[in-house]
């Protein structure tokens, strides 16, 4: 019974390590499409987060710094988004494709130099008191802190979205620019602001994957986190408290299929991967009945982007 | 005397508002780019630019090479217009085309030992129901559930290359490759006819025949007119007996079905054999490339042979110039975005 408890914990604060990149492009991502603009292209900001950060970090020798450096690629690689759907008013998926090609030839080309480079970490919470506390220490210790981080910005966002004024024009946009028009604003600055920030989240989950969670840069290392993020806001219902169940899905898929692989279950490893796939896809499955049988949740301003392929 | 200097300047001008205008500042804006890409990297652009053009189309090997590519990029660009025509966002030729391969590949080994005149045929059935197979799963989710396509074909991307890694580290792996992920040689049987000594093979015939017969279904016939009343107004087409969701189903499978033609190709001519990294990133180009042709079959033609000749050039390139080959990644997004960004401002038209 103590055996089958540790190893679910084990399991559990796995799959929030392994999520944590996801969770804070999920919180990102909520908070574009909050304002009505779906942004693909978080993909590729991900990955340019990551070889941005790893690269700085390499550098400088300081890790914050590649935290810091991905949060400011994210933003500027979203501004592409920007450009191409508030001031040309290209189609939203397509615009997204496009940022995605371009962050992920953009990082395999840039950060070639940096492969197999070797990083200081951000550290963890081992050899503080949190690693003290008994029972839960040997599981808390490992915790790192942009896991932290992503954990606090849920709050922070949710006390945003729905307790300030700002947060009620943010989700009064997505459902209606009218009705943001009439207020006296300029829903652009919005939706401007709001795929700022969806940049800033995913370089942030960049940097979380290459610099702290692997400290390792690969080509194409985020392997569509980003697109699974994507779908996984549609789970949470644009919730960033749900943000976090529907996060650990993925994480948990993933801690999953590495510790079956650790067990010696016979089964391919290359079957397994799919599951960090295919289990946020059917969940996104049961996800869309509900959505449908209560008809709430999604941004009223998305629906229209959902429909039309020009 | 005035008069006669005057018209062709107003044609000209004339000309240079309507869509041919677009196109050229679309292309003068992206050689610009390109040189500037090149520049901020430390290159000699204008000599790079030269070499690229020369590597794409310079010489009937490089011709050859060029529309060695173009094959698989228009059958998956087809596999993105097709649903296009209904409205739906696939971007899932990428692991269409796997699946294709996966299946096809599947047929050969199971009647390995069988004449040509078996082996082909069956090759190239496995291929298209494997295709099609994944085609038609997002458009089940899609009309079942209301599961958007766009989410779906992508996450299923990335499992059907898994899959793909799957068989060629394991079951299907060849006992004599000395531990490299890999099927056995496709026997003479099963490799697709090419023409005039190159590689340039009948995935090519497969995708433009596929074009031509597109376009003239969709534009001529009646299921072409219910897909565009279906499109604009479901309900409307619903009431004139066009059934949506079946149509949904319709242009999914034949998408993926031609996506897995341009699979299976891969496999037999150009690798003769399965194995990993099969096709990395032609299904991203082809739905590139239905885009910048604006979702029309016959213009998805020429695009898709620039589109080649960039791939190939960036191949020799990488060879020659050391040029990295994501820099093929970066120049096709940013002729995407250009398009992109003065195809929406151009009015904001449907057709350019």
């Amino acid at each position: 019974m103590e055996y089958f408890a540790t190893e679910l914990l084990t399991l559990l604060f796995a799959a929030l390590r392994s999520a944590t990149p996801v969770l804070a492009v999920v919180l990102g991502e909520a908070m574009t499409q909050r304002s009505g603009v779906i942004n693909l292209g978080v993909e590729g900001q991900m990955l340019l987060g990551a070889m941005t950060g790893f690269a700085v970090a390499s550098v400088t020798g300081d890790p914050w710094l590649g935290v810091m450096a991905a949060c400011f690629a994210g933003i500027a690689l979203s501004m592409v988004h920007a450009i191409l759907v508030l001031g040309c008013g290209a189609n939203q998926i397509a615009s997204g494709v496009a940022v995605l090609i371009l962050g992920g030839g953009l990082s395999a080309y840039y950060g070639t130099p940096f492969v197999g480079d070797k990083i200081d970490t951000l550290g963890n919470l081992n050899h503080t008191f949190v690693s003290d506390i008994p029972l839960l220490g040997q599981f808390l210790g490992p915790i790192t802190p942009t896991v932290l981080i992503t954990l606090l910005a849920i709050p922070a966002i949710s006390i945003f979205l729905f307790r300030t004024r700002t947060g009620l024009r943010w989700r009064s946009t997505g459902e209606s620019q009218d009705i943001t028009r009439n207020l006296g604003h300029n829903p652009v600055h919005y939706q401007l602001a709001a795929i700022a920030f969806g940049g800033l989240m995913s370089g942030f989950a960049g940097a979380a994957l290459a610099v702290d969670y692997t400290a390792n840069w690969v080509e194409g290392m985020t392997a569509g986190r980003g697109l699974v993020a994507v779908g996984l806001v549609i789970v949470a219902r644009w919730n960033p408290w749900y943000a976090l169940p529907a996060a650990l899905l993925f994480g948990a898929s993933e801690a999953l299929n590495l510790k079956l692989q650790s067990w010696g279950v016979n089964i391919s490893p290359y079957l397994l991967a799919t599951l960090p796939y295919m289990i946020p896809l059917s969940v996104l499955m049961l996800s869309y009945r509900g959505l449908r049988a209560s008809g709430g949740g999604m941004p009223a301003g998305l629906s229209v982007v959902f429909q039309s392929a020009r | 005397m005035t008069n006669a200097t005057q018209l062709p300047v107003k044609l000209g001008l004339r000309l240079l508002r309507g869509p041919a205008g677009a196109v050229l500042g679309m292309a003068t804006i992206f050689v610009v780019a390109t040189l500037a890409f090149f520049a901020i990297n430390g290159r000699e652009a204008v000599s790079l630019f030269q070499e690229m053009v020369m590597g794409a189309f310079g010489d009937s090997y490089s011709f050859s090479e060029t529309l060695v590519k173009t094959a698989p990029i228009l059958l998956t660009a087809l596999a993105v217009a097709l649903p296009a025509r209904l409205g739906l966002i696939s971007v899932g030729g990428e692991g269409q085309l796997y699946l294709g391969a996966l299946f096809g590949t599947g047929a050969v080994l199971a009647a390995v030992d069988q004449p040509g005149w078996i082996l082909m045929p069956l090759m190239l059935a496995g291929a298209m129901a494997g295709g099609a197979l994944w085609g038609v799963i997002p458009g089940l989710l899609k009309t079942r559930l209301g599961v958007n396509e766009t989410i779906s074909t992508l996450l299923l991307n990335y499992v059907g290359i898994l899959l793909v890694s799957f068989v060629v580290h394991g079951p299907w792996k060849n006992p004599n490759s000395l531990g490299w992920p890999a099927t056995i040689e496709f026997p003479a049987g099963a490799i697709l006819p090419q023409f005039f000594d190159t590689r340039v093979h009948m995935g090519l015939v497969f995708g433009i025949v596929a074009a031509i017969i597109l376009h003239i279904l969709v534009t001529r016939s009646r299921w072409g007119l219910g897909l565009q009343v279906s499109r604009s107004n479901p309900r409307v087409g619903a009431t004139a007996g066009i059934s949506y969701e079946r149509n949904v189903l319709i242009v999914m499978a034949v998408g993926g079905l031609l996506a897995g033609l341009a699979g299976i190709a891969e496999a037999s001519v150009i690798q003769n054999r399965l194995q990993d990294g099969l096709a990395s990133g032609y299904g991203m180009t082809g739905f590139l490339v239905a885009w910048l042709a604006g979702q029309h079959f016959l213009r998805i033609i020429p695009l898709s042979v620039l589109m080649g000749g960039l791939l190939a050039s960036a191949d020799s390139l990488q060879l020659y110039a050391q040029l990295p080959k994501a820099s093929a990644d970066i120049l096709q997004a940013l002729l995407f975005i250009i398009v992109l960004a003065v195809a929406s401002l151009w009015g904001r038209r449907r057709d350019i």
